[in-house]
């Protein structure tokens, strides 16, 4: 055989070793796209313990279908602008699950998808009436009058103002990835400040589509929403395994299942909160007619930052200890997802039971 | 020569046979479209390089969604007050019936836990136009003259 045919067969054989990765990855894309994924559940076995409006309160259940009674309670409080599962996101890779299985009786917040009607919600409906009644409920489930909160992003901000009103009600306060200064440059905030947009209106609201909430979230990562740069990621992540895959396709299915917003929420929020106004910071920050005093947030607080957070800048996360002097502090490694769901999230949930253990018993 | 020829047939062997493999793909697709109808919606998200499970990928908002348009809720929007004054009297019941069962039980009342009544002076530091039920059907307008202020958005 010639070198001009050996070089022929080379070239056929590598032609054809391309064609057969490219097949095998269009199967690994079949049986995940044709295989049960998770379709936005939580993890955990759980039993409604309340419901109101869209509201579910979930209470986890242990391996035998029972509820941890006699346990201390925690209450986790995501955002109310995403989807509940991301703290329940997997067997194995659930943060409340992970809580749960350490000793303690979880209770998981669903503000769920809201619709027309709930374009009127506003601060305190959320924080005097949703988050107050689940703790209210929680307490009297649990005959225990303080129990600890872990609050996420936007459900952390609703944990601390709920936290400086009813602080007798807080044994524990965990905040995640939770917006302090606004005034820091970068996140969500800064995205609609500095694109000038008109925003919503608190007097007429209405309900922000979730094709809008996602924009925002693509904004933050240009190039995210780039059709050839997402599927160029997919395939190049067809070779890991189908399990792996699943990850992947569950992660997705919280990061792209956006829910509306409620428009008179958010506005209330950019004004109280965002920048220039930075309610926080000052102490002119208000739920309904009621001023929020931090000087009232006594109890232990843990407030956790992402280092490669877009969303929520670490440096206006780490902010509290301005005004909640006595908070502890703990920037880990990852975004703004990753840290409470991704891989190297069990850092995060151990040092969660711990904070929350100290003052057991 | 016959080595040889051995050889070239069986990398055109293996040709057919990856010809045929990928009819097979093809078909697994094919099937799966027809016969699942959700499959599409998964193929879809999957071309859009998201494995989304169970629903399709939110549609981008038209453009110049990006900036909110002049507020255009619906002329007439008194089911969607009422119906959102009723889950807040909802809340308002249950908060009753949570403190009829600690006053049963002996236990303190709630007063801690209750949200101070608004007043004037609150309402004018934070603007609200939350109406009662009856305020929502006997008047469904907001209560002062709409005012747009910038908004920004948060999620968490």
């Amino acid at each position: 055989m010639s070198t001009s045919e050996d070089e022929q067969e080379r070239e056929l054989e590598a032609l054809l070793e391309l064609s057969r990765r490219g097949r095998a990855k269009l199967e690994r894309l079949h049986e995940v796209l044709t295989s049960p994924g998770h379709y936005g559940t939580g993890a955990t076995p759980s039993r409604v313990v309340y419901r109101e409006n869209k509201l579910r309160l979930l209470r986890l259940l242990d391996e035998h279908g029972q509820p941890r009674a006699g346990r201390p309670a925690v209450l986790f409080v995501p955002a109310p602008v995403s989807r509940y599962f991301i703290v329940d996101l997997l067997p194995g890779r659930s943060f409340a699950g992970h809580v749960a299985a350490a000793g303690f009786d979880v209770f998981v917040i669903d503000f769920g998808t809201p619709t027309s009607e709930d374009r009127y919600a506003d601060l305190p409906y959320y924080v005097d009436g949703l988050v107050r009644r689940s703790v209210r409920m929680v307490s009297t489930i649990t005959g225990q009058p303080a129990i600890n909160v872990v609050g996420y992003c936007l459900g952390g901000t609703l944990s601390l103002l709920y936290a400086a009103l009813y602080p007798e009600t807080v044994a524990r306060l965990v905040l995640l990835t939770t917006m302090v200064d606004g005034d820091v440059q970068g996140g969500i905030a800064w995205v609609a400040h500095r694109m000038g947009l008109e925003g919503e209106s608190y007097e007429n609201p209405r309900l922000v589509p979730a094709a809008e909430v996602k924009s925002w979230f693509e904004m933050l990562a240009p190039g995210s929403n780039s059709l050839v740069g997402r599927v160029s990621d997919l395939w190049e992540r067809l070779d890991d395994p189908a399990a792996r895959l699943r990850d992947v396709r569950t992660m997705a299915t919280w990061v792209d299942d956006v829910v509306p917003a409620p428009g008179r929420l958010l506005a209330e929020m950019y004004r109280q909160f965002g920048p220039g106004r930075n309610g926080l910071m000052k102490g002119t920050s208000t739920v309904g007619n009621r001023v929020v005093e931090l000087a009232a947030v006594r109890m232990p607080v843990l407030s956790v930052s992402a280092e490669k957070d877009a969303i929520a800048p670490p440096e206006g996360v780490d902010a509290i200890v301005q005004v909640v002097p006595h908070a502890e502090v703990l920037r880990l490694p990852g975004g703004h997802v990753g840290i409470v769901a991704g891989r190297t999230a069990a850092s995060l949930w151990q040092r969660t039971v711990e904070f929350l253990a100290t003052s057991r018993g | 020569m016959d080595a040889k020829a051995a050889k070239d047939s069986s990398l055109v062997e293996r040709w057919i046979e990856d010809q045929r493999e990928w009819q097979k793909t093809a078909m697994a697709y094919m099937d799966s479209m027809v016969k699942n109808d959700d499959f599409l919606v998964h193929l879809g998200n999957a071309m859009r390089g998201s494995l989304l499970a169970g629903k399709p990928y939110p549609t981008a908002p038209a453009a110049g969604a990006a900036a909110p348009p002049a507020q255009d809720a619906p002329a007439d929007d008194r089911l969607d007050r009422v119906l959102f004054a009723l889950h807040e009297m909802q809340g308002q019941l249950t908060d009753l019936r949570l403190t009829l069962e600690e006053l049963r039980n002996g236990k303190k009342g709630p007063p801690p836990t209750m949200p101070a009544p608004r007043t004037a002076s609150a309402k004018a530091r934070a603007p609200r136009a939350k109406p009662s039920a009856k305020a929502a059907v006997g008047k469904a307008r907001p209560r002062r003259p709409a005012r747009s202020g910038k908004a920004g958005k948060a999620r968490g």
